[in-house]
């Protein structure tokens, strides 16, 4: 009987974020047959969706692993041209759209549940992460009283905290399938307390050569801004596409901190934008500032100044702090519909969501005034995350930023201040990164 | 010859053990119905009256997993601490005038060291899976909770002085011709911000956040997450039976029975508490003790001076 009210009950799913899956992915929230977990060990269904690197492989086995029995893996290919991954046998793998992935999950849920479908075994060989026993004079893994490695790990050593004392430290990966962060996203975090000491970003995953037949540079045909480069594109469609993705993005960190439901009204509005149906987002925007929670989360929280922001990162975010760049200013389309950058201050996490929703009202008065009219290619476009052009390297600048910005810093501000920099490692694969 | 003792007893276990499950029961419907409310997504109730069921029978299948080298005894017994605590707090709360499950003289008493004592099942689920997340989680909590119970330390007092007595009955009596909510207005907001900080609720989820995963139960799956969760709202439901009795007059009012009484107000506190954690979003921890120390706190000063000066 159990089983019976559990396979009805709504699915607890874990998601694993590949390249090009993240808006499908959040999508989901707008399900009722599914619940979104923010712990492999709170579900019942591992759902992978987009590409996944080579060097992503191993890290999703890990997740994997980290499902209580029963478990099941679903892979969906989300929109992204990509080939599910080699992970483990019996996989369920689904190429349509959300219907079927839905479904795909609610079926390997109930199928667990009721004990048709076998609990999927371990990927990985459940041993320490490096040979330790026996290991130095006490078999403790290495030299000395604190120089051992136990159960394959260093031994938390202590180090200086920003009050000058001396307090142990934790050593960490974070990520890559971490759900706040955006796919592909790594940090090696020393943590002292709840204090970042060091935070390091993995390589881009993305960034490696992908021998997959659909390599990394493949636009999806739905990205209206990169088609924008090469062909005429209604600027309605343009701006509604930028409006849709700022509210994703204000949707990702009203998620982060709790506000489950908001995020999905916000996702819920991002999918039925209209151009000129400004009244909804600025409903949406006094509705937040009225509660006063982005004030309390996000005031003061990962500040990039000016001078760093121009040098570091574009679009909207170097906006937030004050730098007026915007590829629309030179567009004489834009200028014919009388467009003028907006800006903030302050170039906090909270400067951030204000200039995104600022953005999104100015977007959809944009589309609206446009009418019918095109945008020729030729000039740089004003992507999301700012100018795009064939090789433009979007976040990577943004991600050898990290390091600086939350060094010192507490940990939930330093994720508020991840999400917020609003990076996209899969839309901005440069050799740089693959090679630093 | 059936003891009258033992029958009390029986019924007492009984009461406690009801209002537990039913207390976490209703949280999580609050927060289906709530929840779908502020989302937008509509939908009908009665899912939102099986859902908590449902969800629940998962997790009773799930297995219940263990991590490299836990202390899987004081592991175990956290989340078993935490829903003794919430069952303790419940026991003071007088369900009519001749109805108490533990009519102890120093009731209120009893409360506030439940929720001293929370600090360290929370400490414990977070510590002993020998997790990053976790142990952060639990940590944040610790970190918080001083700040969180001389707060309620000094609005407990405030409601004692006009009862003259720390006595949960008294306490109900004294509020016969005006309650406190109206005698000390301060008290009963402040109340309720402890009551969601024991519980780690809306703005005050810290131990829990999603920013680490779940935090003190990011490890946690199957029986022992259920069991978290309803202590967690069991939790939640010993603050506002608690603060209904000693701010809204307990079981006083026209027409309809003590503990209908009782049950309704407390129903409206924890509607009040679910609905902020839809709308008020995650504190950061810094701001939670700024906030705490020189405005809230100062303010239950004033709660207490005040009442010190009424009474």
């Amino acid at each position: 009987m159990l089983a019976a009210s559990g396979a009805r009950a709504p699915v607890p799913v874990f998601t694993a974020a590949g390249g090009g899956a993240g808006d499908a992915l959040q999508d989901l929230c707008l399900r009722r047959e599914i619940r979104l977990v923010d712990s492999p060990r709170h579900a019942t269904v591992l759902l992978v969706a987009g590409r996944l690197p080579r060097s992503l492989v191993r890290p999703l086995a890990q997740v994997h692993d980290q499902l209580p029995h029963p478990r099941a893996t679903v892979w969906w290919q989300a929109g992204s041209p990509s080939e599910p991954p080699q992970l483990v046998p019996g996989m369920t793998t689904v190429a349509a759209g959300q219907d079927a992935a839905v479904e795909a999950v609610v079926t390997a849920h109930r199928e667990l549940l009721r004990g048709v479908r076998a609990s999927e075994q371990h990927v990985l060989a459940d041993e320490p992460p490096a040979r330790w026993r026996g290991v130095g004079p006490h078999g403790q893994g290495g030299e000395g009283m604190m120089g051992g490695r136990p159960y394959g790990r260093p031994m938390p050593m202590t180090g200086p905290d920003r009050d000058g004392l001396e307090l142990d430290q934790v050593r960490c990966t974070v990520g890559p399938f971490f759900g706040p962060f955006p796919p592909g996203l790594a940090l090696d975090v020393v943590l002292q307390g709840d204090v970042v000491q060091e935070a390091t970003a993995h390589p881009n995953p993305f960034a490696e050569p992908d021998p997959s037949p659909h390599p990394a540079g493949d636009a999806p045909a739905h990205d209206v801004f990169r088609r924008a480069l090469t062909d005429a594109v209604p600027v309605r469609d343009l701006e509604l596409a930028r409006a849709d993705h700022h509210l994703r993005a204000v949707a990702r960190v009203a998620d982060l901190h709790g506000l489950r439901a908001v995020a999905r009204r916000v996702v819920r509005t991002a999918g039925q934008l209209q151009p000129g149906q400004v009244a909804a987002v600025r409903s949406l925007r006094q509705r937040l500032e009225r509660w006063r929670w982005p004030r309390w989360a996000l005031a003061g929280v990962g500040v990039l100044d000016r001078q760093v922001a121009s040098r570091t990162v574009a679009g909207p975010t170097a906006r937030a702090a004050g730098v007026a760049v915007d590829a629309r200013s030179d567009d004489p389309v834009y200028a014919d519909l009388g467009f003028e950058p907006v800006t903030h201050q302050e170039g906090d996490a909270l400067a951030r969501v204000r200039q995104l929703l600022a953005e999104t009202e100015q977007a959809l008065e944009l589309a609206a005034r446009a009418a019918g009219r095109h945008r020729a290619p030729g000039s740089g476009v004003e992507g999301p995350r700012g100018a795009l052009t064939p090789t433009s390297a979007g976040s990577d600048t943004a991600l050898r930023l990290l390091p600086d910005l939350l060094a010192g810093r507490e940990w939930g501000d330093s994720v508020t201040t991840v999400v917020s920099l609003d990076l996209d490692l899969d839309g901005a694969v440069s050799p740089a990164v693959a090679a630093g | 010859m059936v003891d009258v003792a033992h029958v009390s007893t029986l019924v007492g276990v009984l009461t406690v053990g009801t209002s537990l499950v039913l207390g976490a029961y209703v949280v999580a419907v609050l927060d289906e119905v709530i929840g779908a409310r502020v989302g937008g997504d509509g939908g009908p109730i009665t899912t939102a009256l099986v859902t908590p069921w449902r969800r629940g029978a998962i997790l009773l299948t799930q297995q219940r997993l263990a991590t490299e080298r836990p202390d899987a005894t004081t592991w175990a017994i956290a989340p078993a601490t935490y829903t003794a605590l919430a069952a303790a707090a419940l026991t003071v709360v007088p369900l009519s005038p001749s109805f108490v499950v533990a009519d102890v003289r120093a009731g209120i008493v009893l409360y506030g060291a439940a929720e001293v004592l929370a600090m360290i099942a929370i400490f414990l689920n977070g510590w002993s899976p020998n997790s990053v997340f976790g142990l952060v989680g639990g940590y944040r909590f610790v970190a918080l909770a001083v700040s969180y119970t001389l707060l309620s330390m000094f609005v407990l007092i405030a409601v004692a002085l006009p009862a003259e007595s720390l006595q949960m009955s008294e306490i109900v009596r004294a509020q016969q011709g005006l309650w406190n909510v109206v005698r000390q207005p301060l008290g009963l907001p402040l109340f309720l911000v402890v009551a969601s900080g024991i519980a780690f609720w809306g703005p005050l989820n810290l131990a829990d956040a999603s920013d680490l995963a779940g935090g003190s139960s990011a490890e946690a799956s199957g029986s022992h997450l259920l069991v978290w969760k309803v202590a967690r709202g069991a939790m939640l439901t010993a603050g506002s039976a608690v603060g209904a009795t000693a701010f809204l007059g307990g079981w006083l009012g026209p027409w309809l029975p003590g503990p209908v009484w009782v049950a309704l107000k407390t129903s409206v506190l924890l509607a009040v508490l679910v609905a902020s954690g839809h709308l008020l979003g995650r504190m950061r921890v810094e701001r939670v003790v700024t906030v705490f120390w020189t405005v809230l706190l100062p303010l239950a000063f004033l709660d207490l001076a005040l009442a010190g000066l009424v009474a």
